[in-house]
């Protein structure tokens, strides 16, 4: 293991290119597992009486993974991916999709895709990225759909630009307010669009940062009740979203400084619901989500000492707001704090501390009550990609 | 409307690089973009035709330029097992 280190990842870059002449088509097996164990204290207050429970979970309930990734590379233009994964209690998928290389900087994929919002999700979700042991919550507010997509990057003098566009089934609105992926039969006739540009404005690529929109109409969930709040209106609802993101990866000797971020936003067009106290009453609030995330890490990466420069301190602020006045309406907040050690390039041990607190902003006269909760957890994770 | 796409993919196509990028090696480029989402993957992790396979996976991840994919990979496939 130790043979993969980045410290030993040192070939010599002056070797001269000698590079074998490739098959018609491939097919390869990589993915990544991630488990661990959590201990959980949590101290919830509900119409003035405070309970406390403490857990520990063996396979780290919240985070354990398996997702192997299968690829197969047909010809040199083709490439079709599909990665299945357990959670520990589903069996889903993050994607299934064939991707075309028409040309370069134009890269068309169709199946089931990641949307591009925001990089989170895309790019730094898997557990042998991500610096900490947990994912931001609410950064995969755009999810997964079925759909079609084009991307791709060009240079642009000493910096260069990349698009990624979908255009995908879209989201249908549920009773209270919530929105949910309609899959692969549409419900409507409306599609969902989604786009992000990003621009990494230096020549060694180390920052890099990128705004997201995603507009959609929403059909209606089976069985859902809510109305326009103007009766005169016959259009449905819609959704639209934004994301702005930043990546900051430089090495400055003697460490690897990481910082990265993103806010996302979402809002559906207010509508009536039925009270679920009262079936005779309507209700309407303010649909908007937001997320956000800022974390950075730092890691001795030119350090002498070989157990230093696997060491990696990372921190992360979140902060999330559903809406209030709903039932489900929520204002919360977590730090977290790990200590990752490098097994290899691929493979990591975090040692982490997650604080959260959350408190309920739904309103009263729907739910009963509004109560608040403090989560703090400490987590032994290991994860690798192989 | 197909002129305007084709404007579009001629703008687009016209995008070049500095002389400075454009002399940047494979090596470079590895260690310049991987590093952007995880660590610099050992070139001895993979076979040649695993890294072809995984290049492409990799571009439309991070989103690449073409010559850089190119580069890349001829640099990780030189240096594989």
């Amino acid at each position: 293991m130790a043979q993969d280190s980045l410290a030993e990842a040192t070939p010599d870059a002056s070797a001269s290119l000698t590079v074998p002449e490739s098959s018609e088509s491939h097919f390869m097996v990589v993915g990544l597992v991630t488990f661990g164990f959590v201990n959980q204290n949590t101290t919830t207050t509900l119409g003035g009486i405070k309970t406390t429970d403490k857990t520990n979970s063996l396979g780290d309930a919240d985070r354990f993974e398996l997702s192997p990734m299968f690829l197969w590379r047909h010809g040199n233009n083709m490439l079709i991916e599909f990665e299945p994964s357990y959670n520990g209690s589903t069996i889903g998928v993050n994607w299934a999709d064939v991707s075309y290389f028409i040309a370069p900087g134009f890269i068309a994929r169709a199946g089931y895709l990641t949307l591009p919002f925001g990089i989170y999700t895309k790019r730094l979700a898997a557990g042998w990225i991500n610096k900490l042991a947990s994912d931001p919550i609410g950064v995969d507010m755009a999810g997964s759909d079925f759909g079609v997509e084009l991307e791709g990057g060009f240079p642009l003098g000493s910096m260069k630009w990349s698009y990624d566009v979908s255009l995908s089934n879209g989201f249908q609105l549920n009773n209270y307010g919530t929105i949910s992926g309609v899959g692969i039969v549409a419900a409507n006739n409306g599609k969902t669009f989604c786009g992000r540009l990003a621009l990494l404005p230096f020549a060694n690529s180390s920052l890099e940062v990128g705004v997201s929109a995603l507009y959609g109409s929403l059909a209606a969930a089976p069985g859902a009740t809510f109305t326009n709040t103007d009766i005169t209106n016959t259009k449905g609802p819609s959704v639209n979203m934004y994301a702005a993101d930043i990546n900051f990866v430089k090495n400055i000797n003697p460490i690897q400084l990481n910082i990265k971020g993103q806010y996302s936003m979402s809002a559906v067009n207010t509508m009536n619901y039925v009270n679920p106290t009262d079936s005779t009453q309507k209700y309407s609030f303010t649909n908007n989500v937001s997320s956000a995330f800022a974390q950075v890490s730092v890691r001795p990466v030119q350090a002498q000492n070989k157990v230093l420069k696997n060491l990696e301190l990372a921190y992360r602020y979140v902060t999330y707001q559903s809406p209030q006045n709903s039932t489900w309406g929520q204002n919360y907040t977590e730090s977290d704090i790990a200590l990752d050690y490098w097994l290899s390039w691929r493979t990591v041990v975090k040692v982490a501390y997650e604080n959260i607190n959350a408190s309920g902003t739904s309103s009263v006269a729907l739910t009963g009550t509004q109560g608040t909760s403090l989560v703090n957890r400490m987590i032994i994770q290991f994860s690798t990609e192989f | 409307m197909l002129a305007c796409m084709g404007l579009m993919f001629t703008v687009l196509a016209s995008c070049v690089e500095s002389k400075k990028v454009a002399g940047k090696s494979g090596a470079e480029l590895w260690a310049d973009n991987c590093q952007r989402c995880h660590n610099i993957p050992s070139p001895v992790t993979f076979n040649s035709e695993q890294w072809k396979t995984l290049g492409m996976h990799m571009q439309s991840r991070a989103l690449l330029t073409h010559n850089e994919r190119e580069k890349v990979v001829a640099f990780l496939q030189s240096q594989a097992h």
